[in-house]
C-alpha cells in the first residue's frame, strides 16, 4: 500500500455543496455524539470529490466540532478513503484468503500487463487505477473485484477484458 | 450508588457500583501491572497487561475496562494470566529497537519495569523493530516512535486533559503511530509543548529534550513560580541542579496529570548563567562584589539616614508577587514598624486587587464577602463561563484546559475579546468589536464597558434576573435598574462598534444562569477598567451569581502569588489579612500583634511611587524580586527616575534591567531552594520546602531580610518561615491553618450570604458610560499587547531559559493580511511601530485572526521593548489610557 499519511492539499478551500450540505445536518442528528459523523462526512466528501484532500479534512473538523488530528485518524485507518485523487475507473481487487486461493493474482497480473498499472498506482490518462483491498464480503463468489463501488463476481481474466473493454 | 463485594487473590474487596476492577483492586493495595491506564483518563483497554482470571470460568479480563461485578472471584496472578503478560511483553520488546538500552527514560522506563518484574530477559522472539524517524527539531519533546507501544496514552492526554489535538493515530496495524496531522514536525501542528503526554508516556518514546542523560538522583515536590495557578510539580535533581519537571502526583492537585510549556519545560532558567550568586555593591558606578557584612550593613545604614534626614515616606517598599507569603509578610513588617512607611507595593500593582477594593467598597467593609469563585474545579459545575479580557491559553495554560473541557462538556462559554484567541473556537458565543478602528475614535477603550451594560440592560428586559437575591442581600438596584433602563443601546452600540445581535445572543446564554466570570487583565488594564469591572459586579448583583457554587469571578493572576503578596500587605492600603490601613480597629490589631505604631495614612503605589522619585521627594527604594525596569511602561522614563534616587537597594536571583541599576545587590533564592508558601489565583495556599541550597553566596529572602532587620536595631526579627506562618496564622482568621501547612489549605473566607449576615449590604453602584474621546488621527493602528505562553510577565525569568529563547526567539508583531498587502509586508520583514512615547522595530507574521487596523505586539521579548509604547500613566484615573492597547503608527523598513 502506498503511503497513506502524507495528505494532498488542493490550495482550494473545501465546502460540501448543496445536496451534501442537506444530507450532513439531516445525518448528524442522528448521533448523541457528533464526532460519530466523521466517517459519514469523509464519505460525503469522496462522494463528492472522489477524494479526500488536507483541506477537507480541516473542513469536516471545522464542521463537526472535533480535532483536524481526529478526522485524520479516520481517514488514514479505513482504506476505503482516497487520499490522492484516483482515476476515473476505481478498480480494488479482493487480497483475502478466499479470493486469494482462488487466483486473484492472475487479476492483478492481467490488470498490470493490460493497463500497466501496480496496485497502489493510477494510470497515466487517469483512467484507471488499481488498489488491493482486504476481504469485500463475498467470498462465496470469491475472487471479487469492486469497481467504483460496483461488485463483480467470480471473476476471470475473461469476464475482466470484456468488463475493461466496455469501459473502455 | 451501590456497594458491591468482590474476592481478589482470595481478599475480599468492596467498591461502589461501576468501578472496573483495578479501580477495586488498587483501592486495596492489590498491584496489577498496567502501560495504558491511567487514572485521570478515560480507560482505554489497550496494552491488555491489566489481565485477571475469572477463577469461575478461566475467562481473562483486562481489569481497566471491566466493571467489577458482585461475587466475582478472581485472580490476578495465576499461571495463565502470567504467561499471557509474558507473552504480551515479549511481543512487546520484539517490537521494540536495541536503543532501549540506552534510552532517556532509563529507569524509569514502565515497560522496561514490568519486563524486569515478569522475569522477561532475552527475548525469544523474533526481533521486528518499527523503527521510525527520531524527532528532535525543538528544544522541548523528543519524540522517538521506534519505542512507541500504542497504549494512547499521550493522544487521550492531549484530546480529554489538556483539549489540543495535536496528536491521534494515524494508518493501522504495524504503521499506525501517533502522529500530528498530516505528520507535520510537532511544531506545525497544534500541539502547545505543554509536555503533559510526556510525563506520562510509559516508554522512552515521548521524552524531554536535555541535555543530561540518566535519572535524577532525587525527586522533590514543590510547587510552579511562574503563573497564578500554582501547578504542583516533582523536580527532578541530579547534583546541585533541576534537570527534570514533572507534574506532581499530589491527589486533588490543580493540575492533576498536566503542566504547560513554561511550567514543564521553561525551569531551566534556574540554572542561568546569570543567577546572582554574591552580594554587590556599587563602588565607583561599577557594582563589585563584596561580603554580606558589608551589603547588610550599607543597606540598613543608608536606610536608617535617609529616613533620619527626609523623613520615613521618602523610603519606598516594592515586595513581589512572585516571593512566598512569608517574605512579603516580613517585608512590609520591616517597612511599616522599623521604617514606619505604608509606601509598600508589589508588582501585581492592580489586576485582582481592583475587584477586591471595589467589592470592599461596596460593602462599606461591613462583612468581607467572598466575590470569588474559589476552586477551578467547580468550572466543571458552572452554569454558563463568561471570559473578558483573558487570554487563558497564552497567560495561564492549565486554566485554559478547564474551560475547554468546560465548554467540550455542553457548558455554554462566552468569549468577549477584541483578539481571536485560543479559547474562541470553544466559545459558544464571541463578542468582539466589528471592523476596523475608524480615524479619531477610541472605540476600542469602551469595548468592555459598554458590552456589559448592553448585556445587562438586555438581561433587564428580558426580566433576566434574580429578584429574591436582590432583594434580600443588595440595596440601590431601583436607582440602577432606572439607568439601566435609560441607557441609550443604540449609541452603546456605535461607541464600541459592536454588534447587537452578538449582544443578544450572549444574553440569551446567560439567561436564567448564574454567571462564572473569568476576568483578565484586558479588562482590568484597560482604560474604563474600574467603571468595567463595576459594571461586571453590578451584573454578577443582578443574575445573583455570587455565592452560588461554582459561580462568581476567577480572576486571572499571572504570578504566582499575586493573592499572596496582597493578603500579606505587601500593598499600601492594606496590613496583612485585608485589614485596612484607615480604620483604627484593624490597624490596632496589627498594632497589638507587633507591639509597634502603625502609621495612619495609605502610602504610595507603585505608579505614585515613580512619581514622587521624579518630583524628588522619594529618596530610596528596595525592591525584593520584581523587575520594574522591564516590567513597566516607559523604562526609559522609570530609568531616570530611579537613577535620581538616592539609594536604590534590589534583592533578586537574576541579573537584570533593575539589579543593573542598585547601589546594593542581595542575591536571594527562588521558590526551588526555599521555604515558603504562596496562594494562586483560587485562594489555596500551598507550602513548599527546597530541593536544592541556593548556590554559592546567595541565601533564602527570608534570611536576608532578618538579617537586614537586625542591622537596624531589629534582631527579634529574624526568624525562619515556620515562626512566621506561626506568627501568620494567629491574627489572620483567613490564615489561620497556614501554621499546620498541610496539602491543601484553602483561604477561610467568611461565607456571609449563607451565614445569613449579608442582608440588604451589598450596593448596586450607578450605571457609568464612556464618554466621547477622541484620539490623534497621527496614530491610525491600535496595537494590542499580549503575553504568549512562552513567558511569565515581562520575561525576565524565562527570557533566561535555553529551551525556550531556542523556540521563540522574537516575537513577531502580527498584522492582518490585508493591512500587510497595502503596505506590502510579508513574513520576516521588519516594521517600525511608533507611538506618543516610544518606538521599537521587529519581524512581522501576517496572522488571519488579526483584524484590520490592529496589530498585535507579544510582551516579554527583546528585553520587553514593547513597554516603550505604552505611556506610564496611573491606571484608575478617568483619562487613563490603559496599559493594554494603544495608538501607533506602523512603517516598514
Ligand atoms: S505536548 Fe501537550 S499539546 Fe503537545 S502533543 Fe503533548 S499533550 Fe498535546
Ligand atoms: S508515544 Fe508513549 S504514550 Fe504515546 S502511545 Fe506511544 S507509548 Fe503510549
Ligand atoms: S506557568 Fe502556570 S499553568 Fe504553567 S505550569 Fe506553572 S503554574 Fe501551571
Ligand atoms: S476474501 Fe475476498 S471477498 Fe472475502
Ligand atoms: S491497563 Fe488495562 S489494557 Fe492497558
Amino acid at each position: 500500500m502506498s503511503d497513506r499519511s502524507q495528505l494532498i492539499s488542493t490550495g482550494e478551500p473545501f465546502k460540501f455543496d448543496q445536496e451534501r450540505d442537506t444530507e450532513f445536518e439531516r445525518l448528524i442528528k442522528r448521533y448523541p455524539e457528533r464526532e460519530s459523523m466523521i466517517l459519514p462526512a469523509l464519505w460525503l466528501t469522496q462522494e463528492q470529490e472522489g477524494w479526500i484532500s488536507a483541506e477537507a479534512i480541516a473542513y469536516i473538523a471545522d464542521r463537526i466540532g472535533t480535532f483536524a488530528s481526529k478526522v485524520f485518524e479516520c481517514a488514514t485507518f479505513y482504506t476505503m478513503y482516497h487520499l490522492h485523487p484516483m482515476g476515473k475507473y476505481h478498480i480494488c481487487v479482493c487480497r483475502t484468503l478466499s479470493c486469494w486461493l482462488r487466483d486473484k493474482q492472475a487479476i492483478v497480473d492481467y490488470l498490470r500487463d493490460e493497463i500497466g498499472i501496480e496496485p497502489g498506482q493510477k494510470s497515466e490518462d487517469g483512467k484507471f487505477s488499481l488498489e488491493e483491498v482486504e476481504c469485500l464480503g463475498h467470498c462465496g463468489t470469491a475472487p471479487v473485484v469492486q469497481i467504483n463501488g460496483e461488485f463483480h463476481e467470480e471473476m476471470d481474466v475473461e469476464k475482466l477484458t470484456a468488463l475493461l473493454a466496455e469501459l473502455n | 450508588m451501590e456497594t458491591i463485594t468482590l474476592t481478589i487473590n482470595g481478599k475480599r474487596v468492596s467498591c461502589l457500583e461501576g468501578k472496573s476492577i483495578l479501580e477495586a483492586a488498587e483501592a486495596h493495595g492489590i498491584k496489577i501491572p498496567k502501560l495504558c491506564y491511567h487514572h485521570s483518563l478515560k480507560p482505554f483497554g489497550a496494552c491488555r497487561l491489566c489481565l485477571v482470571e475469572d477463577e469461575k470460568t478461566g475467562r481473562l479480563f483486562a481489569s481497566c475496562v471491566t466493571p467489577a461485578a458482585p461475587d466475582m472471584v478472581l485472580l490476578s496472578d495465576s499461571p495463565q494470566v502470567l504467561k499471557h503478560r509474558r507473552n504480551i511483553i515479549s511481543l512487546m520488546m520484539a517490537e521494540h529497537p536495541e536503543s532501549c538500552i540506552v534510552c532517556n527514560k532509563g529507569n524509569r522506563c514502565q515497560l522496561r519495569m514490568i519486563a524486569a518484574e515478569l522475569g522477561i530477559g532475552e527475548n525469544h522472539l523474533y526481533p521486528m523493530p518499527n523503527y521510525k524517524p527520531l524527532e528532535q527539531a525543538n528544544p522541548f519533546i523528543m519524540r522517538d516512535l521506534s519505542k512507541c507501544i500504542l497504549c494512547g496514552k499521550c493522544i487521550r492526554a492531549d484530546h480529554e486533559l489538556v483539549c489540543a489535538g495535536a496528536i491521534d493515530y494515524n494508518s493501522r496495524g504495524f504503521d499506525s503511530r501517533p502522529a500530528t496531522l498530516h505528520e507535520l514536525p510537532l511544531e506545525e501542528s497544534t500541539c502547545t509543548f505543554c509536555g503533559t503526554c510526556v510525563s506520562l508516556c510509559p516508554t522512552g518514546a515521548l521524552s524531554t529534550k536535555t541535555d543530561f542523560a540518566g535519572t535524577p538522583e532525587r525527586e522533590s515536590n514543590s510547587v510552579c513560580g511562574f503563573c497564578g495557578i500554582g501547578c504542583n510539580l516533582t523536580l527532578g535533581i541530579a547534583g546541585n541542579m533541576i534537570v527534570d519537571v514533572n507534574p506532581a502526583h499530589i491527589e486533588n492537585s490543580v493540575n492533576d496529570a498536566t503542566l504547560c510549556v513554561r511550567g514543564h519545560f521553561g525551569h531551566d532558567f534556574l540554572n542561568s548563567t546569570q543567577r546572582l550568586t554574591h552580594p554587590l555593591a556599587r563602588k565607583e558606578k561599577e557594582l563589585v562584589p563584596v561580603s554580606w557584612d558589608n551589603a547588610l550593613e550599607t543597606t540598613a545604614k543608608k536606610l536608617l539616614e535617609i529616613k533620619d534626614q527626609h523623613g520615613p515616606e521618602s523610603i519606598a517598599f516594592l515586595g513581589s508577587s512572585k516571593c512566598s507569603n512569608e517574605e512579603n509578610y516580613l517585608f512590609q513588617k520591616i517597612a511599616r514598624t522599623i521604617i514606619e512607611t505604608n509606601n509598600v507595593d508589589n508588582g501585581g500593582y492592580l489586576s485582582g486587587r481592583l475587584l477586591l477594593d471595589l467589592a470592599e467598597e461596596r460593602t462599606d467593609k461591613a462583612g468581607r464577602f467572598n466575590f470569588f469563585a474559589g476552586p477551578l474545579s467547580g468550572l466543571e459545575q458552572a452554569e454558563v463561563i463568561f471570559v473578558l479580557g483573558a487570554e487563558p491559553d497564552q497567560a495561564a495554560p492549565v486554566l485554559d484546559y478547564y474551560l475547554k473541557r468546560s465548554a467540550k462538556k455542553g457548558t455554554p462559554l462566552i468569549v468577549a475579546n477584541p483578539k481571536k484567541i485560543g479559547l474562541t473556537t470553544s466559545a459558544s458565543c464571541w463578542i468582539h468589536p466589528y471592523g476596523s478602528p475608524k480615524p479619531a475614535q477610541n472605540f476600542f477603550d469602551t469595548f468592555y464597558l459598554e458590552l456589559i451594560n448592553l448585556i445587562s440592560a438586555n438581561l433587564l428586559e428580558k426580566n433576566a434576573i434574580d429578584t429574591s437575591f436582590i432583594s434580600r442581600f443588595t440595596s440601590g438596584y431601583e436607582e440602577y435598574k432606572s439607568d439601566l433602563l435609560s441607557l441609550d443601546q443604540k449609541t452603546s452600540v456605535e461607541k464600541a462598534n459592536l454588534d447587537s445581535r452578538s449582544i443578544k445572543n450572549a444574553a440569551e446564554t446567560l439567561t436564567g444562569k448564574k454567571i462564572t466570570f473569568v476576568v483578565g487583565d484586558g479588562l482590568m488594564l484597560q482604560r474604563y477598567g474600574k467603571e468595567a469591572m463595576e459594571a461586571l459586579l453590578n451584573l454578577a448583583l443582578m443574575t445573583g451569581s455570587i455565592g452560588y457554587k461554582g459561580a462568581g469571578f476567577h480572576i486571572l493572576s499571572k504570578e504566582n502569588n499575586l493573592v499572596g503578596a496582597w493578603d500579606m500587605g505587601t500593598v499600601p492600603g492594606t496590613l496583612p489579612g485585608r485589614l485596612m490601613i484607615n480604620n483604627e480597629n484593624d490597624r490596632n490589631i496589627w498594632e497589638k500583634a507587633w507591639k509597634s505604631k502603625i502609621p495612619q495614612t495609605k502610602g504610595l503605589d507603585l505608579y505614585q511611587m515613580i512619581k514622587k522619585a521624579e518630583e524628588g521627594s522619594l529618596k530610596a527604594i528596595y525592591i525584593m524580586g520584581e523587575n520594574p525596569l522591564r516590567s513597566l511602561p516607559q523604562p526609559n522614563r522609570l530609568l531616570k527616575s530611579f537613577e535620581s534616587l538616592e539609594f536604590v537597594v534590589a534583592q533578586d536571583i537574576l541579573f537584570n534591567e533593575t539589579v543593573n541599576i542598585a547601589d546594593v545587590v542581595l542575591p536571594g533564592a527562588p521558590f526551588s531552594e526555599k521555604a515558603g508558601s504562596f496562594t494562586n489565583m483560587e485562594g489555596k495556599i500551598q507550602c513548599f520546602s527546597p530541593a536544592l541550597p541556593p548556590p554559592k553566596n546567595a541565601k533564602t529572602d527570608l534570611e536576608i531580610l532578618g538579617l537586614v532587620a537586625e542591622k537596624m536595631g531589629a534582631p527579634e526579627y529574624k526568624s525562619n518561615h515556620e515562626d512566621i506562618r506561626k506568627e501568620i496564622s494567629n491574627t489572620i482568621s483567613a490564615y489561620s491553618e497556614t501554621a499546620a501547612c498541610k496539602h491543601p489549605i484553602w483561604i477561610r473566607e467568611k461565607n456571609q450570604l449563607q451565614d445569613n449576615m449579608a442582608e440588604k449590604q451589598i450596593r448596586f453602584s450607578p450605571v457609568t458610560s464612556s464618554s466621547e474621546t477622541v484620539c490623534d488621527d497621527d496614530y491610525p493602528f491600535i496595537a494590542l499587547f499580549g503575553s504568549t505562553r512562552f513567558h511569565l510577565g515581562s520575561g525576565t525569568r524565562t527570557g533566561q531559559s535555553e529551551r525556550i529563547n531556542v523556540f521563540a526567539p522574537q516575537g513577531e508583531i502580527e498584522v492582518s493580511p490585508v493591512d500587510a498587502e497595502k503596505m506590502n509586508l510579508i513574513k520576516d520583514d521588519r516594521i517600525k511601530v511608533t507611538s506618543v512615547t516610544g518606538e521599537l522595530e521587529r519581524t512581522v507574521k501576517v496572522n488571519s485572526n488579526i483584524r484590520s487596523g490592529y496589530i498585535h505586539i507579544p510582551t516579554a521579548y527583546n528585553h520587553n521593548d514593547a513597554r516603550c509604547l505604552i505611556q506610564l500613566v496611573p491606571l484608575l484615573d478617568a483619562d487613563s489610557s490603559g496599559w493594554d492597547s494603544c495608538r501607533v503608527t506602523v512603517e516598514k523598513v
